[in-house]
């Protein structure tokens, strides 16, 4: 089954230590935009309609777009793919952008999921990182989710945030937890080298964390979150019981997903690609009928075998060696065993039977140990 | 060419004091070279050459030059390397000229290397027309300099040149010194052939290039020849000169200055300092001062990749081609698998050597820390040259241990003087004399050990005098000394490409240091990795590197699968710069942490 992503690049603001491919929103540039996109999603169909069980609206922040215009899109992908009644329809939201009506019109118009871009529950750091939203709005677009309907939120929140103390990360964490999403995803701040967040840090002096504590923030957030009921599932996500993504899920199980608008990535038979990222330029090569696929590539058999075992790997119960063996016709410990041996040795790494999974520590130095399969 | 209208000259200078400069604008103004022609820096050809602003190689030049009067001259000018390193080098480049222009820069004044090459060039016998440049520069002090000149070097001042190469000031005023100063080359042409080899190369077309000075008699192409040294003879094919491109000519007449091509497959046949003869009419005596190059410092060589192995053995048998000052052979260490020995002049040479092997032939290399030849007596009476830690026999069987000792020669402003007697005193130096030459300059000279030397002396000499004074050294002979082992223990585990020797009574303050920078080399990694030093068995410091907690952890978005698998080979291409030794991974920068303990750790 596909999963089907759709970018929305529009911000009201543009945060300070994002590198994603957005830009300010612009209400006729997004009204091309949805056109664009619509028509996008009506080529790929063609003949023989495929399954699909996911829809996630990613960007930018997807809550720009209007209700109706979701609906428009939904409907575009049935019209274009077999979408399962069961299906799991994301939207991506800010808080400073929902109202409890526009929450029911989403969810009228078939979204049945939300992700809350939280990031933290102290204002203080909301306001280092340029959200436009307060803890408190944080709070009340939650309770409007809840009154709208929605029985499946996810909140994002990061860690690792400049000035930012171990305890002062668990105070969001306890929030979060006060409000009992299905779902949390965490993350640690990663400041590029070109984000304004790394000049405002070094005019202000704030600094990240020590290595030692950002282990600790993550480690004590997802025990009190396992506690809490909500299970780690994979490296930066946690979810209650047959909560977790189903459309994030493709990414790490060796999954198709079709990606529409600019910038997104697609994974489909053996074969990767990316949409031109440029807002304009993407509404121009639709508007005159040009491919928008950039670097398409057939990826190589132990190309794939590695993605599978990278991206596998982030599950916390990792990968199924002996299956993703015969998908590829290799015994994948013959060739990354002796490699993998001391990641098993200083206790990143598990091997259980067939199953190949990082510890929980582990998965705090996964870099290290997926860099064996590239 | 008439020997009376032969003019060979060198420039003795310090790095970056011009000279390059200088023989362009010589090139120009002889018209050996139309300035369009011109890439900045002819004479240094090698990449690495250009890079570092130095000159390893001795490049001859011809120049054709018409005098003020109207006579018409050669001159060959005689390019010299300008680093300690390579001071028999500059001996024989100086042994083939009559005369040699001093270079000072204006505002730096006269500096040891400039000082110890005057020193050879007067014992030489060669005239020397001093020239102070760069007095364009705003900083630019002309009669200081020329002060020191007389005061320091004890050459007549009046007589300097003031000029500015960079501006081409002056250059025609020396290129006449040059002709009425200096004196042309003595020697018969009568007499049988005796020309001083000061150069040589290996081209793979021609086989070994070997540049000639001709001191007596006259060389042609056809003639049977044969290098004193070795007492082979070859058939001289091809006879030419640089003006500056090779061109070939019938003959190299007594004084003159060219090249030699006589099918010698190997450099190391023709070496430098070497004389050649006429077989059937041989010299009675060769040309005096020739010495057999033997490598000063030693290092292991390891491939980072054990299985590149034979890549860096062909390409140290190619460089080899090349240098015949350097040596090599096999070597195994336990902790860093097959490599090799290697020896070069000094340490400048070693650096050469390791960028050309990382550059020219893409090495990916781990150098261990450079070190000197020691003599060990052992218990039974026998004689031992050990280039490597490893090869120290056990503590019971040494009967004494002789390191090699350096004269150094430091020239200083004089506020620095009480800094570098410390360092030297430090150093385990002797010291032999202190002079207070005018102009505020202080020469000191200290009897060194050369491994204290070879160590960290010159950065700290650099750092104690905020770079003003400078050091010119030779090996002069060896003392006896209590020296022992220094073994580095990583997780438990000797290894032994970071032994080290050094002096008992310093070991464990070394030692120390040498931990403390090992920790700060490491990267943290999955886990605690513990750093002793240890003479014999006796641990004398430790440290540990943490383990590593977290890598990133940031969000992958949308599928992008392919940017996380950059990233990830992004990380592993770093790694390929680590050494795995044990479950350890090792950054080559760790093998030479002994070079870097600098002035924190003891200063």
């Amino acid at each position: 089954m596909l999963g089907l992503y759709l970018h929305v690049p529009f911000c009201s603001a543009i945060c300070n230590y994002c590198n994603f491919n957005r830009g300010l929103f612009d209400a006729s540039l997004k009204a091309r935009y949805v056109e664009a996109l619509l028509s996008e999603i009506g080529r790929a169909g063609g003949a023989g309609r495929a399954g699909a069980d996911t829809i996630f609206f990613g960007g930018g922040t997807p809550s720009l777009l209007e209700p109706s215009e979701i609906a428009l899109i939904i409907a575009a992908c049935e019209d274009a793919f077999d979408v399962a009644r069961d299906r799991e329809v994301t939207l991506e939201a800010n808080p400073e952008s929902v109202t409890e009506d526009r929450l029911a019109a989403y969810r009228a118009a078939g979204v049945n999921r939300l992700s809350f871009g939280v990031q933290s529950f102290r204002d203080d750091e909301l306001k280092r990182l340029s959200r436009l939203h307060s803890a408190d709005r944080a709070r009340a677009a939650y309770g409007e989710a809840r009154r709208a309907g929605f029985n499946n939120v996810s909140l994002d929140l990061m860690m690792w945030l400049p000035g930012q103390r171990v305890g002062q990360w668990l105070e969001s964490i306890d929030c979060a937890l006060a409000l009992a999403p299905e779902h949390l995803s965490l993350y640690m701040l990663e400041v590029y080298p070109n984000a304004p967040l790394k000049d405002e840090m070094a005019r202000a002096r704030w600094s990240q964390a020590p290595d030692d504590d950002a282990a600790a923030m993550y480690l004590t957030a997802m025990e009190r979150l396992d506690a809490a009921g909500l299970a780690q599932y994979e490296i930066s996500n946690v979810a209650r019981p047959g909560r977790r993504s189903r459309h994030n899920l493709k990414y790490w199980t060796d999954g198709e997903w079709l990606g529409f608008g600019c910038g997104a990535h697609s994974t489909r038979d053996g074969a990767r690609w990316k949409n031109v990222s440029a807002t304009e330029e993407y509404i121009a090569r639709i508007q005159a009928g040009e491919s928008v696929a950039l670097d398409m590539r057939r990826l190589p058999a132990t190309e794939r075998l590695g993605d599978a075992l990278f991206t596998g790997l982030r599950l916390s119960d990792g990968v199924d060696l002996s299956a993703i063996g015969e998908r590829y016709g290799v015994d994948v410990w013959q060739r990354y065993g002796a490699d993998l041996a001391r990641f098993i040795d200083a206790g990143c790494l598990l091997r259980e039977g067939a199953r190949l999974r990082l510890t929980r520590s582990g998965m705090l130095l996964a870099n290290d140990v997926m860099s064996v399969f590239v | 060419m008439d020997q009376r209208f032969v003019r060979n000259f060198s420039i003795i200078a310090h790095i970056d004091h011009g000279k390059s400069t200088l023989a362009d604008r010589f090139l120009e103004a002889t018209g050996a070279l139309q300035a369009r022609e011109m890439e900045a820096q002819v004479l240094d050809t090698m990449d690495l050459e250009r890079e570092r602003g130095i000159t390893i190689k001795a490049h001859p030049v011809r120049l054709n030059y018409t005098s003020n009067a109207g006579q018409a001259y050669v001159l060959n000018l005689i390019d010299t390397p300008g680093h300690v390193d390579f001071s028999y080098e500059v001996t024989r480049s100086l042994a083939a000229c009559e005369g040699a222009l001093l270079l000072v820069d204006a505002s730096q004044g006269v500096e040891a290397q400039t000082l110890a090459n005057a020193y050879l060039a007067v014992e030489d016998n060669l005239e020397i027309i001093p020239v102070i440049n760069k007095i364009d520069l705003p900083g630019a002090q002309p009669e200081e300099a020329r002060r020191q000149i007389e005061d320091i070097i004890g050459l007549d001042g009046a007589g300097a040149i003031l000029a500015s190469a960079k501006l081409g000031t002056g250059v025609a005023e020396i290129l006449e010194a040059i002709v009425t100063r200096l004196p042309p080359p003595r020697g018969n042409r009568e007499a049988p052939l005796k020309a001083l080899i000061f150069d040589s190369w290996y081209d793979p077309y021609r086989g070994v290039v070997i540049v000639v000075r001709v001191i007596d008699g006259v060389l042609r192409p056809g003639m049977k020849i044969r290098l004193m040294a070795e007492g082979q003879d070859y058939d001289a094919e091809q006879v030419g000169v640089f003006a500056p491109k090779a061109v070939f000519i019938d003959e190299l007449g007594v004084g003159e200055v060219g090249f030699l091509v006589a099918n010698i497959k190997k450099i190391s046949d023709a070496k430098i300092g070497d004389t050649i003869t006429e077989t059937a009419r041989p010299t009675p005596e060769a040309f005096p001062g020739f010495k057999e190059l033997k490598p000063m410092v030693f290092a292991g060589l390891y491939p980072v990749e054990g299985h590149e192995y034979p890549e860096l053995r062909d390409a140290l048998e190619k460089l080899r081609l090349n240098d015949a000052s350097f040596f090599y052979e096999p070597e195994t260490s336990a902790a860093l698998g097959f490599g090799f020995r290697c020896g070069f002049l000094g340490l400048l040479h070693m650096e050469i050597v390791q960028e050309r092997l990382e550059r020219e032939f893409n090495q990916d290399l781990v150098t261990t820390a450079p070190g000197v030849l020691y003599r060990v007596t052992t218990t039974d009476g026998k004689v031992h040259e050990i280039d490597s830690p490893a090869k120290l026999p056990d503590a019971g069987l040494i009967e004494k241990i002789e390191e090699p000792v350096i004269t150094a020669m430091i020239l200083t402003p004089a506020e620095h003087v009480g800094g570098i007697l410390q360092l030297c005193q430090d150093k385990r130096g002797v010291q032999k004399t202190l002079e207070y030459l005018a102009s505020n300059r202080v020469l000191i000279t200290y009897d060194l050990p050369f491994n204290e030397v070879v160590l960290d002396f010159y950065d700290r000499l650099k750092t104690i005098s905020r770079g003003y004074a400078s050091l010119d050294y030779h090996v002069t002979g060896y003392w006896p000394s209590p020296l022992v082992k220094l073994d580095i223990l990583v997780n438990g585990d000797p290894v032994d490409a970071l032994s080290i020797i050094v002096h008992r009574d310093t070991a464990y303050e070394r030692g120390r240091a040498l931990a403390a920078k090992m920790r700060e080399l490491i990267p943290r990694q999955m886990f605690e990795v513990a750093i002793q030093a240890a003479i014999g068995s006796r641990i004398i410091a430790r440290e540990s590197v943490k383990a590593l907690r977290k890598n990133v952890l940031a969000k992958c978005y949308g599928g992008d699968i392919s940017r996380k698998r950059k990233l990830l080979e992004k990380q592993k291409e770093g790694k390929k710069r680590m050494k795995r030794v044990g479950k350890v991974e090792i950054p080559q920068e760790a093998f030479l942490a002994v070079l870097k303990m600098g002035t924190d750790s003891e200063g």
